[in-house]
């Protein structure tokens, strides 16, 4: 919603914010081991939904595209895919030290050792595997940056598509996915 | 238990006069054979001998030796007895029959071991794919394959882990928070 009277705009954007910041919901969609520490976060013992965090099917209905530990080039090519068909506001959230520095397949052949050159991260959880607390302690950091208005991923994404594209396609060389119009 | 293993061995020997066997304890026997007698070993022994079930088909690299061994392990639910089948392939040109036909699962190992170790298996029919995706280096399970230098011209690495250094150092330099004398003696 855009607003031509600035002072009009600021409160309308506290209160979108505000909106957004309660109700993320994450994709369905775990890469590498991380995605095991999603069940416990979710269900009733620390009971992620309390701070609006819950699971969507598709990449469309979703806001949060959790990369949960280490990703293959394989992967990374459909988490790519996914990320492009996500819908405004949409953030990233990098999970566990394989997302970081490679972890512990620093040295294999078809994993990618850092995830913020392909998409743009909005938080890193670090960790190998970080416990329930530590995803919730990232959750809210990522609260805290959409209200202040700094989770900004996705426009960075648009503005640098090229630098994007250029480190995606020197790992995944044959290049056959949809271009997207956003 | 032992009894049935020396009829196996008796049998085995018998019918390939190539086979050469190695007993190990409990219910385990080896047998080595050349690469041309392994889909007849294999046929005989699910079909005469009741090794109904391949448990597995592994490959090794001995690349001092110049050459792959390939291992089929098939096991017998009725002896409760599993035999491991060893042979010998050239490693410059790694050619075998295809044993799908045999087993049908045996189709998915021999896919991997073509992706993994480069090995050929004449007449397998499967995609050209198996897991990796538009790979064009070696095969990577290879012994010569250097994975590390490989990943290390393909992937960008961020800086600042060749040290190992402790992460705990850092932070008792950034906050100030003091470490337990027990926490430096794990610091390299």
């Amino acid at each position: 919603m855009m607003i031509n009277d600035k002072n009009s705009q600021k409160i309308v954007d506290i209160i979108q914010n505000y909106a957004r910041k309660h109700s993320l919901w994450i994709l369905a969609y775990g890469t590498g081991c991380g995605a095991i520490e999603i069940p416990p976060t979710m269900t009733s013992r620390y009971d992620a939904e309390r701070l609006g965090v819950r699971g969507a099917a598709t990449p469309r209905q979703a806001d949060v595209l959790l990369i949960t530990g280490y990703l293959t080039t394989k992967t990374l090519k459909r988490v790519i895919r996914v990320y492009e068909q996500m819908q405004d506001p949409k953030y990233v959230i990098g999970f566990g030290s394989c997302t970081i520095n490679g972890g512990m397949y620093w040295d294999s052949y078809n994993t990618i050792k850092a995830l913020d050159r392909y998409l743009p991260v909005d938080v890193f959880i670090n960790g190998c595997m970080p416990r329930p607390e530590a995803v919730l302690a990232g959750f809210a950091k990522l609260q805290e940056l959409i209200q202040a208005g700094k989770a900004d991923g996705a426009r960075k994404y648009k503005e640098n598509l090229e630098w994007y594209r250029a480190n995606q396609k020197k790992v995944i060389p044959n290049w056959r996915m949809p271009e997207y119009n956003w | 238990m032992e009894e049935i293993k020396s009829t196996i061995i008796q049998r085995i020997k018998t019918h390939f006069s190539d086979a050469t066997e190695k007993e190990y304890p409990y219910n385990r026997v080896d047998f080595s054979v050349k690469k041309e007698t392994i889909p007849a070993i294999l046929f005989y022994l699910k079909d005469e001998m009741g090794f109904k079930h391949l448990s597995h088909i592994s490959c090794i690299d001995w690349l001092e030796e110049n050459e792959f061994e390939v291992v089929f392990i098939v096991w017998s639910p009725t002896d409760k007895i599993k035999v491991f089948v060893h042979t010998r392939v050239d490693r410059e040109n790694p050619v075998m029959d295809n044993v799908d036909m045999i087993w049908r699962q045996a189709n998915t190992y021999e896919r991997e071991m073509r992706e993994m170790f480069g090995i050929q298996f004449t007449g397998l029919e499967a995609p050209e794919e198996f897991l990796l995706e538009d790979w064009e280096g070696p095969p990577p399970m290879r012994r010569d394959f250097d994975t590390e230098a490989y990943a290390t011209n393909t992937y960008w690495e961020r800086p600042g882990r060749e040290d190992a250094k402790d992460i705990r150092e850092t932070i008792e330099k950034r906050s100030g928070e003091i470490l337990p004398d027990f926490a430096k003696k794990y610091t390299r």
